[in-house]
């Protein structure tokens, strides 16, 4: 009985015996790895979507809108103010990236107390995340008071007439070529879903804590997996920054 | 070596006391300011950059996107515990991924090349290439007479829906 159970943090296993099965020569648990498996398809997709994104955005450079001319306001201000709203977004994002890491921890030593008082402000934080990202679409969708006025084809009278168009859709876009809006839906979409499911995770997590189901498990280790796709979030949002606002 | 179910319980093999904890949230808290400090810089610069010209440059993008691969590191190493994992794991993870992506990004700018190949664009996307120009012209409200006349073709074509 070499490998019995144990919770000593230096168990070694024999690299010999490793692969035979039984003992898992990864020293991680089947949920911990299969949660791994599964951030790595989903970063494979999402890195599909920004390298055609990056793509798309180098070949019509010229045409394509600036973020600092588009996303230029901030809650209650009447100021022009580009990138501050985005940064504090990001901001809340990293923050709560921290109060999870931070659960994680005290769930490493068994402190129920803090496991819940971090997950606490993981969820708030994400919950805010989610409605600043709403309330970026809201303005993106509604657009500016001016406007833009274009000429539009017009099949009846067989002539010109001018349109205008306010904010961003599917179709036609205030700010430039169209294709930025569809990246933008299509991508920080994708992105805000996770992090609504995620936070639907972390408050069903945060149910089990405050019952002590893993008091009882005597380990924390839903928190961490839960934890590593609330990082993943984290992660994507990063690249979704800098391609989007930044570059 | 027979089947044996008695495995060690690797969910419990992370836990530790409060000493190696108090190290690892400095650790954390460090990573965080780092974070934040990047974050800050990048907001900087970025507002910035219209004002100094340095918008679109190739200097500007390899800055972003390397401090945006720092970033990403920080958050995989520390955050997502991966170098507290074993090795081999670290591998597993990493290693397709990288590969996976290097070369999405390689077919993507050499086959890619295609269709942002100048003589290529008239077989491509003439069409849309013609009506984004039509488009940026009536952000002025107008434009020429002829230039309207030359893209009116495309115009029937693709405004049908409205």
């Amino acid at each position: 009985m070499s490998n019995t159970v144990t919770s000593d943090h230096d168990v070694e296993i024999d690299t010999k015996e490793a692969w035979n099965g039984g003992v898992s020569p990864f020293k991680v648990s089947y949920g911990k790895m299969m949660m791994w498996f599964f951030l790595i398809s989903d970063a494979l997709t999402f890195g599909g979507l920004l390298v055609s994104y990056g793509f798309i955005r180098h070949k019509y450079a010229d045409l394509w809108p600036k973020a600092e001319n588009v996303f230029t306001h901030f809650p209650f201000v009447e100021q022009h103010l580009p990138l501050a709203y985005v940064g504090l977004m990001t901001f809340i994002l990293i923050m709560s990236s921290v109060t999870m890491v931070l659960a994680v921890e005290a769930g490493h030593r068994m402190d129920r107390k803090g496991v819940t008082v971090w997950m606490f402000w993981t969820i708030v934080g994400g919950a805010m995340f989610v409605g600043s990202q709403a309330w970026e679409w809201y303005h993106f969708i509604k657009g500016t008071e001016a406007g833009w006025v274009r000429n539009v084809w017009d099949l009846g009278k067989q002539a010109y007439v001018q349109q205008t168009v306010h904010g961003a859709n599917m179709v036609v876009n205030e700010y430039g070529v169209p294709q930025f809006a569809n990246y933008f839906f299509f991508i920080t979409g994708f992105h805000g879903t996770h992090v609504f499911s995620g936070v639907l995770i972390n408050f069903i997590i945060f149910m089990n804590v405050l019952k002590g189901t893993y008091e009882k498990r005597g380990h924390y280790e839903m928190v961490e997996k839960v934890g590593l796709y609330w990082h993943f979030v984290d992660l994507v949002w990063v690249f979704v920054f800098t391609f989007f606002y930044l570059l | 070596m027979e089947f044996n179910d008695n495995y060690p319980q690797y969910e419990k093999m992370s836990n530790h006391d409060e000493a190696y904890g108090k190290k690892a949230r400095r650790t954390l808290w460090n990573v965080f300011w780092i974070m934040l400090a990047i974050t800050v810089v990048e907001l900087i610069i970025g507002s910035m950059a219209p004002a100094k010209g340095w918008s679109g440059t190739m200097g500007l993008k390899v800055l972003f996107i390397g401090l945006t691969l720092v970033k990403a590191a920080a958050i995989v190493l520390w955050f997502m515990h991966l170098n507290h994992e074993v090795k081999f794991l670290r591998y597993i993870i990493l290693v397709p991924y990288f590969v996976f992506m290097t070369y999405t990004i390689f077919v993507i700018l050499t086959e890619g090349t295609y269709s942002g190949n100048p003589t290529n664009v008239a077989k491509v996307d003439k069409i849309f290439v013609q009506q984004q120009e039509a488009l940026k012209t009536g952000h002025h409200a107008g434009g020429s007479g002829e230039h309207q006349e030359a893209k009116g073709e495309e115009h029937k074509g693709t405004e049908e829906h409205h």
